[in-house]
């Protein structure tokens, strides 16, 4: 017997032969016992895995894998939450600190070269007012960034009252 | 708040309760119809975790596109064409992972089912309905995914050759012959185990 009418008994058996076909195989399967005997294994086959199929169970109890797929339908219905939409005062804050941090950095560095810059009068004149007393005298040259401290002793103040400069002159 | 009971009601009823939201509904199509979306699942996957996961999916994906569900089949059968794909995804992605089988070596090769000796006695005739089982489950088993594909789209599902070509993406004449080999190779197996259980 030859593959192609393996294949028809086959095809006889699960019902896809045209009509006029199917009763050219049913006649030629009842004069060859072969082609029976093919016939019949296929047929019993057919019927085993059809016992087999109503055999199989899900080995699951109802409500366990009910709880299963519902926690799953919720959980892909369920939208992802939206981020919270920032305040106006945490946007303020956002920009407003890392301003601070650069301001706070810009004065520090400004205090640091402020004596050599032009404004750096005030502080000199303080330090001037310090040595007052002392009889010191300040020389500035803002164009150089210069600062000359001239001391005299003993104190041009207290040379006054000195009575050993009273003998010198 | 009371729940329906929904036992009696038949299944267009569920179908229409469910497509308005009715979860409870749903559970029923569930609890009706799990059995057989597993049995189809665990039939072509051969791997009972495998097939219980997938079994969820599909009944996941059912209630999502559950408004694309005219009633052109019944409920069952829509339910099992999920599972269907589902499965043959699964499996083609353990395909791309795994060598080629011995079996499709087999079908490449050609032929051998043509000279199996016909098995003419039928090796599951007295057997306990469980023992059966266990056979039929073995011998499955030892079969190449697309032979093993074939048989249950055709013995479970009821596909014609045609339906079967398309679900599968071959030619007819390949659906028959892969049918043909599986059932011969299965009634061998079959005729295995049992002259083994016999000595």
């Amino acid at each position: 017997m030859d593959y192609k009418a393996q294949l028809k008994l086959q095809a006889l058996l699960d019902g896809e032969l045209p009509e006029g076909e199917a009763s050219a195989v049913t006649k030629w399967v009842a004069e060859d016992c072969e082609a029976a005997a093919l016939l019949e294994e296929l047929r019993n086959t057919r019927g085993a895995l059809a016992e087999f199929e109503a055999e199989v169970r899900l080995p699951e109890s109802r409500e366990f894998f009910w709880s299963k797929v519902e926690r799953e339908i919720q959980r892909l219905e369920t939208p992802a939450p939206k981020p919270a939409r920032e305040s106006y005062w945490a946007l303020v804050r956002r920009f407003l600190v890392p301003a601070s941090a650069v301001a706070v950095v810009l004065l520090a560095g400004l205090m640091l070269i402020r004596p050599a810059g032009s404004t750096g009068r005030s502080v000199a004149t303080d330090i001037e007012t310090a040595l007052a007393d002392s009889g010191a005298f300040t020389y500035r040259d803002y164009s150089a960034g210069t600062t000359l401290v001239w001391l005299s002793y003993p104190a041009d103040n207290e040379v006054v009252d000195s009575d050993e400069m009273d003998t010198f002159e | 708040m009371t729940v329906k009971d929904h036992s009696s009601a038949d299944d267009q009823t569920l179908v229409r309760a469910s497509q308005r939201g009715d979860m409870a509904a749903f559970e029923e199509l569930v609890a009706r119809h799990r059995d057989r979306v597993y049995a189809r699942a665990y039939g072509m996957m051969r791997n009972e975790e495998e097939a219980i996961d997938l079994s969820q999916e599909a009944w996941v994906k059912g209630w999502q596109r559950l408004r694309q569900f005219h009633g052109e089949s019944s409920f069952g059968t829509w339910m099992t064409r999920i599972i269907i794909n589902l499965c043959l995804d699964q499996l083609r992605k353990h395909k791309r992972q795994r060598a080629e089988s011995i079996e499709a070596m087999e079908e490449e090769s050609g032929g051998v089912e043509r000279q199996m000796p016909v098995i003419t006695v039928n090796p599951t005739a007295g057997l306990e309905r469980s023992e059966l089982r266990q056979r039929i489950d073995q011998a499955l088993g030892q079969l190449s995914y697309e032979h093993r594909m074939s048989l249950v789209l055709h013995e479970f599902e009821g596909m014609e050759y045609k339906e079967i070509a398309k679900t599968m993406g071959c030619s007819i004449g390949t659906v028959m012959s892969r049918l043909f080999y599986a059932r011969r190779k299965l009634a061998a197996l079959l005729a295995d185990l049992k002259n083994r259980n016999s000595v």
